[in-house]
């Protein structure tokens, strides 16, 4: 058996296009998550039982349902029931930030509960309303300790989005696909495919890693 | 003036506070000594509602800070539906002595519910639409400073200090960098204005804290057990800073352990035991011939 990596050269321009759809996915999802995470990790910690609860039933479905069962609700499922359309790029990066937002949160929510109880009754005893306090003093703070977690899903979310090619977007897996059904070769490019998500998510890995330290290391009192 | 009115406080089964009532007049000093978990940060945690009191009232210069509570006003228990049962419909003039002990036995038992009818829901009202101010309105004039000081550690000393006056007072940056700088001169920490609070000792923190509540111009100070989280030879430097501020002339509630000091700077002693005042006397005649045995036998092991 002979390895023929150069075949896979006339495929690079395709591969970069494709590398850039999964990025592009990757990221929006990974920022829309943390946008959702923050109200639904706020619905989480409000001493309003509706909103525990709601924000609970919102997690739960997204650890509930496999992943590749959601992407074909958001992108088949959904638009026959409402009405709305989305392409494959909208529905895979909105369905990837909503499960983000429910894992975030999660995470925020420890976050929140591991600030010391003092920040919050500092804030008060200054006369700072709710808002502002969870704006200004209590977020800040949590983020700083949710920062690894924010690292570990970029990483799973960069993995997993190898599943909207199953709803016809170009990511780097396709693009794998097209050449093993052109040249009836397999090995080549899905050892091109993991060699390049491996030495990815070990760079973010390091990151994490780095991050962790520095949250560890910060003085909390 | 502070007037605390009759306050209670549970949480769940534990009775903390039982019928505590104290009055703090304007430019007063008043330390507030006892065993631990007698309830002194509660109390003193109730006077910027940090708690929320069970039952009792109150009163910041004529202002009603908590809701109002039904078994403080007669007028309002006999308002109530549970009286109107109790009383079955006779006329009793009010302050006769069956009608007064309708209402003792209505405020002992605590038999007022939720739902007491019109006329009682009404004058509860009216006792909340004339009275009652909001509770950042309250925080506003009263600082807290805390045990573990509770600086805000992702914010600079300065940040610390201008943060609630700019938002919560409106103050333009400059004039609450202005206010700042002053009050972190008279705390001795100038050079520290920039730094963030991990860098701090203890002491220093803990004058970062006082400068920080000193920023909202509070009339009214608490302190709880501001030097019991320092190192020993820090303790003074704390110290000092609120001597200086007694001599300023604030009002201040200060719970502390640090005897010598309370006798030092009180006008009042008020002795905790149980989550009742047992005493509330002069230092001088306080320290010299304590009247209960309970506080005897407290100042014998600390003294
Ligand atoms: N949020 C709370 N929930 C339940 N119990 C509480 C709460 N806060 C205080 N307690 C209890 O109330 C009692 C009085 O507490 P408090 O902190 O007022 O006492 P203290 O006099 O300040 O004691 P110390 O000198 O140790 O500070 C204690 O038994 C404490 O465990
Ligand atoms: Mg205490």
């Amino acid at each position: 058996m002979q390895f023929k990596f150069d075949i896979l050269i006339p495929y690079l321009p395709q591969f970069g296009s494709a590398l850039l759809v999964t990025l592009q996915v990757t990221i929006s999802a990974l920022l829309l998550g943390i946008v959702l995470a923050i109200p639904l990790s706020l619905f989480k910690i409000l001493p309003v039982k509706p909103l525990n609860w709601l924000a609970a039933f919102y997690t739960s479905i997204f650890r509930g349902v496999p992943l590749m069962v959601q992407v074909f609700m958001m992108y088949f499922g959904i638009p026959l029931v409402t009405g709305l359309r989305f392409n494959a790029f909208q529905a895979g990066t909105l369905i990837f930030a909503m499960n983000s937002a429910a894992y975030l949160s999660e995470s925020l929510r420890g976050g929140i509960r591991g600030i010391d109880r003092g920040q919050f009754e500092a804030a008060t005893a200054l006369g700072v309303r709710y808002p502002g306090m969870m704006k200004d003093i209590i977020f800040p703070q949590a983020i700083k300790s949710v920062m690894p977690s924010i690292v570990n899903e970029f990483i799973s979310l960069l993995k997993n989005t190898t599943l909207i090619a199953s709803i016809g977007l170009v990511d780097i897996l396709r693009v794998g696909q097209s050449v093993q059904t052109a040249t009836y070769r397999a090995f080549e490019p899905f050892f091109f495919i993991s060699v390049f998500y491996y030495v990815l998510v070990m760079l973010l890995s390091l990151l994490g890693k780095l991050l962790e330290r520095q949250v560890n290391k910060s003085d909390r009192h | 003036m502070i007037d605390i009115k009759g306050l209670y406080k549970s949480f769940g089964q534990l009775q903390v506070l039982r019928g505590i009532s104290l009055k703090v007049s304007d430019g007063e000093v008043v330390c507030i000594i006892g065993p631990s978990g007698s309830g002194k940060s509660t109390l003193l945690r109730s006077i910027n509602l940090l708690e929320r009191p069970t039952y009792g009232e109150i009163w910041i210069d004529g202002k009603l800070i908590t809701p109002p509570d039904p078994y403080l006003h007669f007028d309002v228990i006999r308002a109530s539906n549970t009286y109107r049962h109790m009383a079955q419909e006779r006329q009793l003039p009010p302050d006769s002595p069956e009608d007064l002990d309708i209402v003792r036995r209505i405020k002992e038992q605590d038999l007022l519910k939720p739902r007491e009818g019109r006329p009682y829901l009404d004058l509860m009202r009216r006792i909340e639409r004339e009275h009652r101010v909001d509770d950042h309105y309250t925080r506003r004039r009263i600082g807290m400073v805390f045990q573990h000081f509770n600086l805000f550690p992702h914010m600079t000393v300065m940040e610390n200090m201008v943060y609630a006056p700019m938002h919560v007072n409106k103050l333009s940056r400059q004039e609450a960098e202005q206010k700042a700088l002053t009050l972190l001169n008279t705390v001795g920490l100038m050079d520290k204005k920039d730094v963030y609070p991990a860098t701090l000792s203890g002491g220093q923190k803990q004058r970062v804290a006082i400068a920080r509540a000193l920023c909202m111009e509070p009339e009214y100070l608490l302190f709880d057990e501001p030097t019991s989280a320092l190192d020993p030879e820090m303790v003074k430097e704390v110290l000092a800073v609120i001597k200086a501020l007694v001599e300023s002339g604030i009002s201040m509630v200060l719970v502390t352990h640090e005897m010598g000091f309370a006798r030092e700077i009180a006008d009042r002693i008020c002795f905790l035991d149980e989550g009742i005042l047992v005493e509330d006397a002069p230092p001088d005649v306080f320290f010299s011939t304590p009247k209960s045995d309970r506080a005897k036998a407290f100042l014998e092991k600390v003294l």
